[in-house]
């Protein structure tokens, strides 16, 4: 199980987006902890996922209209920054073959 | 003070729209009552989806916001495959729907449906309004999601009762997005040079290099600076389906359109490359085959304005994340400072001997390769005699399907919008109502909408569109008197079991055009068996380009014609079936 802390601007739907990006993969929802944080708001999610999974997950949720920021429980040199623009990334091989299985 | 129909009729002009497609109803009624003198005209059609995907086709073809406008309920659900449409091809789009007014929200009231909800997975952003006050700024915010970025559609939804409401209005609101923390350390760390020294080590390190146009290339303005590029690096370069047009075909490194049922020549350089530049692509996997053996040996530098895209199939060792505008410029001219022994085409000509011979199937006049067994020669012909016969700019719409795949194939301008269809989402009935789009977009421009006899009957009636229009698109259906390319599968994975696939009791076409007043008429297969065509069915084909009226042709194709090459789902590229063989 890992937990996933998602800072976001409380505007319509934001919320929702970021559930659905773990529902569309038909990930269970077994704890979600949303509340307000300062100016804005941040969810905690619990969610069984693969490496891979986690990936896109930062992803999408970054790519999300009103996502401030993305973090979890995982080593930092795995989380997704969204740094642009061009900032060259190099991906280990571990997170390589994770995502080639 | 005015009304928020006022308010958002004159906050779309503001922001540049001067056309709207859409179908009017009870809850939008409101905006339909403003609209005369508001300097927005209105282009009425004959269903809610034939006004979101002629909105498509008018953003796909300028590169500016569509809008599209329908009722609540199911006004506003026929929108929805439209919607997901320009999600997956990154089309901006504002869909402005009506809802019932305020107080019945939530109260399953006489045509209210949840459209926020419905589209919320469908949409970059959207906004359910609560007051007339929200209007400026929804629309603002709007229209700035739907341009920003990787481009894609907004839903604001409207109660009626808003729209109705009056205020003072002091103007249209400007929308500022908030920076991220992100953002910011961004700034700071952006190093032209350390992208391209690590670009030019991995070019150097490679003996196969290859490149890959998106629709990135198009819709970041970026083909001239995208070209130049190419032309200095030099190396095999293949498109998306989106990406044709990008790179001219007669560049002697073009090699067609790669993925499912891209040319030999592409989809083997890209199953050999140890170096994949991406520009602009998503690589879905109607490009990549089976994702764990897409470009087994390559390493990938992948041009993106949309880190959400980066790694779906494949880690990429560079992403250069950022508009193309910016980034390939950048990349080339800090390419054009650092000495590098450059690698190309000739390169790859000791690996691929038959490199010339496939190049001449993927922009040549060869079309053996695309029909073993010649039962799509006269089709594929009656294509190319469209296509070379078309006047200089002109802009193909195609539908979704075998025609589809076929005049992706045959498609050989160099205009970057000028091959438009639904290609993420394969959305059959696109076509007609989206040429309808692109030729009020284009008022002199050719516009050839070419559809199957399945997806021409799923938004037929944008026939009388065209009519009341007087728009002078050129359609063409290629009947097969099948769903094509069902039929095809079926025929090669499912041991010829057409179920439901067969439409051989197909209307009359050229009947049904005549009913909406649309000159129509058939030409068959014999007309192209012989190859050039005769003057006479040449003169009938430049007749028909150039009418300046809307004009019907229907072509019949043989019913077991099939696409070729084609990838198997689940296979590799370099597994392409040439000709039938698994149930034969």
């Amino acid at each position: 199980m890992q937990s996933f802390y998602i800072r976001y601007r409380n505007t319509q739907g934001t919320l929702m987006r970021i559930l659905n990006a773990a529902s569309r993969r038909a990930l269970d929802l077994p704890s979600v902890q949303a509340e307000p944080a300062g100016h804005d708001h941040q969810v905690t999610l619990a969610l069984e996922v693969n490496q891979k999974q986690v990936g896109q997950l930062y992803r999408e949720w970054h790519s999300i209209a009103d996502v401030i920021k993305v973090s979890s429980g995982m080593e930092p040199a795995a989380e997704w920054t969204g740094a642009h623009p061009p900032v060259a990334v190099v991906v280990s091989e571990d997170s390589r073959a994770s995502a080639r299985a | 003070m005015l009304k928020g129909a006022d308010i958002v009729l004159k906050c779309l002009r503001a922001e540049g729209v001067e056309l709207v497609f859409g179908y009017p109803g009870g809850a939008i009624m409101p905006l339909y009552d403003a609209l005369e003198g508001s300097g927005v005209r209105h282009i009425l059609t004959r269903h809610e989806q034939g006004a979101v995907f002629a909105a498509e086709g008018y953003a796909r073809v300028t590169g500016e916001v569509g809008v599209a406008m329908a009722t609540s309920g199911p006004g506003a659900t026929n929108l929805v495959t439209g919607i997901a449409d320009a999600k997956m091809d990154s089309v901006p789009l504002v869909c402005i729907t009506g809802q019932v007014r305020s107080a019945l929200i939530g109260t399953d009231a006489f045509q209210e449906t949840d459209v926020f909800g419905v589209t919320l997975s469908l949409t970059k952003w959207s906004r359910l309004v609560r007051s007339i006050d929200e209007i400026p700024e929804a629309i603002a915010e709007g229209f700035h999601w739907a341009r920003s970025g990787r481009p894609g559609p907004v839903v604001i939804d409207i109660p009626t009762d808003l729209l109705k409401a009056k205020k003072d209005f002091s103007g249209p609101a400007k929308f500022t997005p908030h920076a991220r923390p992100a953002d910011a350390k961004a700034e700071g760390g952006f190093t032209e040079t350390d992208l391209t020294e690590k670009i030019v080590a991995l070019l150097q390190q490679s003996s196969k290099p290859v490149g890959l146009v998106g629709a990135g290339a198009k819709l970041s303005g970026a083909i001239p600076e995208l070209r130049r590029l190419l032309d200095d690096l030099n190396i095999p370069t293949f498109a998306t389906v989106h990406g044709l047009g990008a790179v001219p075909p007669e560049s002697p490194y073009y090699l067609g359109m790669v993925g499912m049922h891209g040319t030999r020549a592409a989809n083997m350089a890209l199953h050999e490359t140890d170096l994949l530049l991406v520009f602009g692509a998503r690589l879905d996997d109607r490009v990549t085959g089976d994702p764990t053996r897409f470009a087994p040996y390559a390493k990938i530098v992948h041009f993106e304005i949309d880190p959400a895209q980066l790694d779906r199939v494949r880690p990429c060792e560079l992403p250069v994340i950022g508009n193309l505008a910016d980034t390939i410029p950048a990349f080339h001219d800090g390419l054009r400072k650092i000495p590098t022994s450059r690698k190309t085409a000739e390169t790859w000509g000791t690996r691929l001997p038959d490199f010339s011979e496939w190049r001449a199937v993927a922009c040549g006049d060869a079309r053996a390769e695309l029909d073993p067994r010649g039962l799509a020669q006269p089709t594929i012909r009656f294509l190319d005699e469209l296509f070379s016969r078309l006047p200089q700019e002109s802009v193909v719409v195609a539908d979704v399907g075998q025609h589809q795949m076929w005049a992706a194939q045959r498609y050989r301008s160099s205009s970057p919008r000028g091959f438009i269809t639904s290609g993420g989402l394969g959305a059959m009935g696109f076509a007609l109502p989206a040429a309808v789009g692109v030729q009020l977009a284009k008022p002199g421009t050719c516009v050839l909408c070419v559809s199957g006899d399945g997806g021409f009957q799923m938004n037929i009636q944008e026939l009388a569109t065209v009519h009341r229009l007087g728009l002078p698109v050129k359609m063409v259906i290629i009947d097969n008197k099948y769903l094509g390319m069902v039929r095809q599968w079926q025929q090669l994975f499912y041991q010829r079991n057409y179920a439901e696939t067969d439409l051989s009791d197909n209307p009359d076409f050229v009947e049904i055009a005549k009913a909406y007043k649309i000159h129509s008429f058939r030409l068959n297969e014999d007309a192209m068996r012989e190859f050039p065509v005769s003057t006479e069915t040449g003169d009938q084909i430049d007749r028909f380009l150039r009418s300046p009226e809307p004009e019907l042709l229907v072509f019949d194709c043989a019913p077991e014609a099939n696409v070729f090459p084609m990838v198997p789902a689940g296979a590799a590229l370099s597994e392409m079936l040439l000709e039938e063989e698994p149930s034969q």
